[in-house]
């Protein structure tokens, strides 16, 4: 994906001054019009509704632009295209699934902070589905979200999950935003993003208040075998599964119980249960939307370019409380908020000011 | 986690420099060969184990796919290339009589005698697992 910082129309003025001072900018805009690259023209939609009384309302906005390509069961990227974003729907489940859930969170993140897709500049959503044979995962590999089909043994699929559609493409998000490292604490707070992003998705696209909200991360990708609910729960982690192949669900909810392990990048998957469960914490004492305050201040943090790649989760926590006090002022209901939720989980130590 | 794996790690570091036919202290005439694969990462963050221990006539095809591999550049010690998210985590570890190797690997570097040898051990035996019934 290339993104122009000059805008090509704007290239083309420069090229043509004739002004003598211009000479070497329209010298240099020349060339960079004659270098071969792509410009992208960015979607974007109308919306209309009525408004009472009568009152007919245009709302302009950017648009989703998907492309889904089917990997065929091989494990080569990205596949065949299938869908692109005016194309009807296929038919395949999997393929129709993905182009939703792309949609739907598309839309989260423009209705709820006002960013237009994974980079905030209108970029191609890429998905690929049917990936390898019996796979049984869903990733970000850096530029596209691709989903395996599962082994029909523990997992059904993962593209009827909206959860997990957002959580990779939560992952494109954050890497846009200066990314956190994939490994120990950092790559922790990577995966709760992803998980407090999916959860804030699915809660949008159903319309429900944090009281109301399942909290979970993959309901509906398990087999009926298997003992458990979905992948991860941030109200309780440690919960979501204890079934007698796969074991128990091994998240922490707490500093006491973090989990040291040279696995999963260090526990990435694991010790997410502690600041996924300091978001729920916070969300749920503010009650109401949870993407709406609560929300906000992770998606503040996440993007005011302040966050180090490398932040664990005391850094990440005081980055918490920065931002709500930026945006609620100290002293708020919404600082106490945060400031308790990482309390709960030992993050903060109790009575400890950030 | 329910199975604890046949885990490696506390068998020491992998045995270096044996290209060729491992020099493996045989128990009444027999090489005992044993694989095994775990994976870990990956969206649900899972860890899976699968083991095979070949019998004695099935030695020598298991010998070749082990050393097909290329152990010395997947050392366990290294850091392992952070690209993207949920990718799937694997480490092997295969005995053949005393000697012992070791390897880690991302998922985007399971491919040809890797994956050859990981499918194997896939198909060969996957990890126990009780029968179930209807829920």
């Amino acid at each position: 994906m290339t993104h122009a910082i000059v805008p090509p129309y704007l290239l083309a003025r420069i090229a043509a001054a004739r002004e003598p001072t211009w000479a070497r900018a329209a010298h240099a805009a020349r060339a960079t019009l004659e270098t071969p690259r792509e410009y992208r023209t960015v979607r974007s939609r109308i919306r209309m509704s009525v408004e009472e009384p009568g009152t007919l309302v245009f709302e302009g906005g950017p648009a989703p632009d998907r492309t889904i390509s089917d990997a065929r069961h091989l494990e080569n990227l990205p596949g065949v295209r299938v869908r692109g974003e005016d194309d009807p729907p296929t038919g395949d489940a999997d393929v129709d699934e993905a182009f939703d859930g792309l949609g739907a969170t598309f839309d989260f993140y423009w209705d709820a902070y006002g960013r237009s897709s994974i980079d905030g500049a209108g970029g191609e959503l890429l998905a690929t589905v049917h990936y390898g044979r019996d796979y049984d995962n869903a990733f970000w590999n850096g530029e596209r979200m691709v989903f395996g089909d599962g082994d029909g043994e523990i997992f059904v699929g993962f593209t009827q999950s909206l959860t997990v559609v957002a959580h990779e493409l939560a992952h494109g998000v954050t890497e846009y935003e200066g990314g956190l490292v994939y490994q120990g604490q950092s790559g922790a707070l990577n995966e709760s993003l992803s998980d407090v992003f999916g959860a804030l998705t699915e809660q949008h696209h159903l319309g429900q208040s944090a009281e109301e909200a399942t909290w979970l991360i993959g309901e509906g990708i398990f087999t009926p075998a298997v003992q458990g609910v979905a992948l991860r729960s941030l109200a309780a982690p440690g919960t979501a599964y204890d079934d007698d192949v796969l074991g128990r669900d091994p998240q922490p909810a707490h500093m006491d119980d973090y989990v040291q392990t040279p696995d999963d990048n260090g526990g990435v998957h694991i010790n997410s249960g502690i600041p996924n469960h300091a978001f729920y914490l916070t969300a749920t004492a503010l009650g109401g939307r949870a993407w709406e305050r609560a929300g906000l201040i992770w998606y503040r943090t996440l993007t005011s370019g302040t966050l180090s790649p490398t932040s664990d989760f005391a850094a990440f926590a005081r980055a918490t409380v920065a931002s709500a006090e930026a945006e609620y002022g100290e002293g708020s209901e919404e600082v106490d908020a945060v400031r308790a939720g990482w309390t709960g989980v030992g993050v903060f130590d109790d009575g400890t000011d950030a | 986690m329910t199975e604890p794996t046949p885990d490696g790690r506390s068998q020491g570091g992998p045995e270096k420099g044996s290209q060729g036919e491992p020099d493996a202290p045989r128990r009444d005439g027999v090489i005992v060969v044993a694989v095994t694969v775990t994976r870990t990462g990956g969206f649900a963050g899972l860890r899976r184990t699968w083991h095979a221990e070949p019998d004695t006539a099935e030695a020598p095809q298991w010998i070749a796919l082990i050393d097909g591999c290329p152990w010395d550049a997947a050392d366990p010690a290294r850091d392992l290339a952070p690209i993207g998210a949920d990718r799937f985590v694997w480490h092997v570890d295969a005995r053949c009589g005393d000697a012992a190797r070791e390897a880690a690997l991302a998922d985007p570097e399971v491919q040809g005698p890797w994956r050859d040898l990981i499918d194997a051990v896939r198909a060969a035996k996957t990890e126990p697992r009780p029968p179930r019934t209807a829920r």
